[in-house]
C-alpha cells in the first residue's frame, strides 16, 4: 500500500492515489535516504531572493512553477474561476509588497499559499457581503445529492463541490490542500498556522462529514461491525 | 497484526501503512469496514476531479501587468534595490560597522564644511588672491602717477598747441583718456578680470608713448 510521488514542474510532490483508491501516506515523515527536496528547498530560496530584488522574472518563474496549482486551489475554494484568477493576481500583488516582510521562518512556498489561502477568504467574505443573493443561496444549502457512490456518478466533480460547501471553511481548506493539491500536514500546519496534529483531525472530520453528505455508496450496505 | 471493528476509525484517522494493510484484509471479511473503507478511498480518488492544472498564459499577463503598475510605489527604485543587495547578506557586526563609519565620515565632512575660516589652505589661497590684486592696483597707480606727472609737463603745449600735429595729440590724449575711465570703471566691477588690466596696460602704455612724442615736439 503505497502512494505514487510524483514530482512535477514545481517540484512539489503530488500525490495519486493507486489503484481503487489508497489513502495517502506521507513518505516524508515515514522514509529515510535522499531528498529530492534539497533542490526544492534552493529554488525556493532563489525565488524568493529574486522577489525581495524586485525581479519580475522571478515572479514569472514562481508562476510558470505554481500559478496552476493556486489558480486550482483558488477556484475550489471560491467556486469561481473568474475570482480565482482575481485571487491569484491579488496574491501576487501581495507577494511584491509584503516580501519585505518575508523572514524565511517558512518555506517560500507556504508563506505565498498562506497568502493566497487568506486572498480568497478574504475575496469570498467580501463577495459574500456585496451579494445578498448569493449568501441567501449559500444559507439556503446545496440540493440534497441522490446517495450514491461518488465514483459511480458521472457528476462527481459537481456532486464533490457541493458536498465540500457543506463542510466548514477550515474543513475545506485542509481537505482541499491535502487531498487536492498534495501538501502534506507538516506543510499544511505551517501554511493554516496550525498544529499537524490539528491539520490530522481536521481532515478526519472532513472526510466524515462529505462520507455522510455523498452517503454510501450504490450495492453496499451500512453494515455494522462483524 | 489484526484489527477489529473498533480499530477503524483510528486507523482511517492515523494509521500506519501496516495499519492499514490489516484493515484491508480484515474489509474481506467484514461488509460494515468494507464499505466504509471503500467510501473513504473514494473520497480520495474523487479528489482527482477537482485538479485542473491547465496552462493559462493570459492570466500571467495580466498578473505582470499589474506588478509593473504596481512597482513604482515601492519603496526602492529597483535599480537601488540590486545595488543595496549585498546589505542583507551582511552579518549585524558589519552593518553596525558600516553604519558607525558612514556616520564618523559624515560628521567630519560636515565639520569640514562648516568651518572654512580656520583652515589654513583656504586662508592662503584668499591672501594669494587678494595679494596679486593688490600688487596689481599698487603697480597701475604708481604707473598712472608717473604718466600724469609726464602730462603734467607736456599739459602747456596741449593748452596752447602751436601746430596742427600738438592739436592732433590734444585729441588723442582727450579720446585716450576717456577710454581709460571706462575701462577702470570696468576694471572696478571686474576686480579680477586680468584681460581688462592688459587693456588697460595697454590704453596707458599709448597714453605714456602719445605724451613722450608730444614733449620730443619741444622746441
Amino acid at each position: 500500500m503505497s502512494s505514487v510521488g510524483l514530482m512535477p514542474r514545481w517540484g512539489h510532490r503530488v500525490t495519486l492515489v493507486a489503484g481503487q483508491g489508497e489513502p495517502r501516506l506521507e513518505p516524508a515523515e515515514n522514509e529515510a535516504g535522499a531528498n529530492p527536496m534539497t533542490h526544492v528547498l534552493r529554488e525556493d530560496e532563489a525565488l524568493a531572493a529574486g522577489c525581495r530584488a524586485g525581479e519580475l522574472r522571478a515572479y514569472e518563474r514562481l508562476y510558470e512553477l505554481q500559478g496552476a496549482r493556486m489558480r486550482n486551489l483558488a477556484r475550489n475554494l471560491l467556486g469561481s474561476q473568474n475570482d480565482a484568477e482575481d485571487a491569484v493576481q491579488d496574491t501576487f500583488l501581495k507577494i511584491q509588497r509584503g516580501i519585505g516582510s518575508f523572514r524565511g521562518q517558512s518555506s517560500f512556498q507556504t508563506w505565498t499559499f498562506r497568502i493566497l489561502v487568506n486572498t480568497c477568504h478574504d475575496l469570498r467574505r467580501s463577495r459574500m457581503r456585496r451579494n445578498e443573493q448569493v449568501r441567501k443561496e449559500r444559507e439556503d444549502g446545496p440540493p440534497a445529492l441522490e446517495p450514491r457512490a461518488p465514483g459511480a456518478s458521472p457528476s462527481l466533480r459537481l456532486a464533490l463541490e457541493q458536498a465540500l460547501a457543506q463542510l466548514t471553511e477550515h474543513q475545506r481548506d485542509v481537505f482541499l490542500l491535502y487531498e487536492v493539491e498534495g501538501f502534506r500536514h507538516a506543510e499544511i500546519a505551517g501554511l493554516l498556522e496550525i498544529s499537524e496534529a490539528a491539520s490530522k483531525n481536521t481532515l478526519f472530520q472532513a472526510k466524515k462529514n462529505l462520507r455522510r453528505v455523498l452517503g454510501t455508496p450504490r450495492g453496499v450496505e451500512a453494515g455494522g461491525a462483524p | 497484526m489484526n484489527v477489529t471493528c473498533q480499530d477503524r476509525e483510528r486507523i482511517l484517522f492515523d494509521g500506519s501503512s501496516e495499519e492499514w494493510a490489516a484493515l484491508e484484509r480484515h474489509a474481506l471479511f467484514c461488509p460494515g469496514c468494507e464499505a466504509e473503507l471503500r467510501a473513504w478511498k473514494a473520497l480520495s480518488l474523487a479528489a482527482a476531479e477537482l485538479r485542473d492544472y491547465r496552462e493559462d498564459p493570459a492570466l500571467w499577463a495580466k498578473i505582470e501587468s499589474s506588478l509593473r503598475k504596481q512597482e513604482p510605489h515601492g519603496d526602492f527604485p529597483r535599480v537601488v534595490k540590486e545595488r543595496l543587495r549585498f546589505w542583507a547578506g551582511a552579518s549585524q557586526a558589519w552593518q553596525t560597522a558600516l553604519v558607525g563609519a558612514l556616520l564618523l565620515l559624515l560628521s567630519l565632512s560636515g565639520v569640514y564644511l562648516l568651518t572654512p575660516p580656520n583652515r589654513p589652505g583656504a586662508e592662503q589661497n584668499t591672501f594669494l588672491k587678494s595679494s596679486a590684486l593688490a600688487e596689481v592696483e599698487r603697480t597701475e597707480q604708481q604707473y598712472r602717477e608717473a604718466i600724469d606727472r609726464l602730462a603734467a609737463d607736456a599739459k602747456p603745449e596741449l593748452d596752447r598747441p602751436v601746430s596742427p600735429l600738438l592739436a592732433s595729440y590734444r585729441e588723442k590724449l582727450l579720446v585716450l583718456d576717456s577710454a581709460i575711465d571706462d575701462l577702470r570703471v570696468e576694471a572696478g566691477r571686474n576686480p579680477s578680470n586680468a584681460h581688462l588690466r592688459y587693456q588697460l596696460l595697454a590704453l596707458y602704455q599709448e597714453k605714456q608713448e602719445t605724451l613722450r612724442e608730444v614733449l620730443e615736439t619741444k622746441p
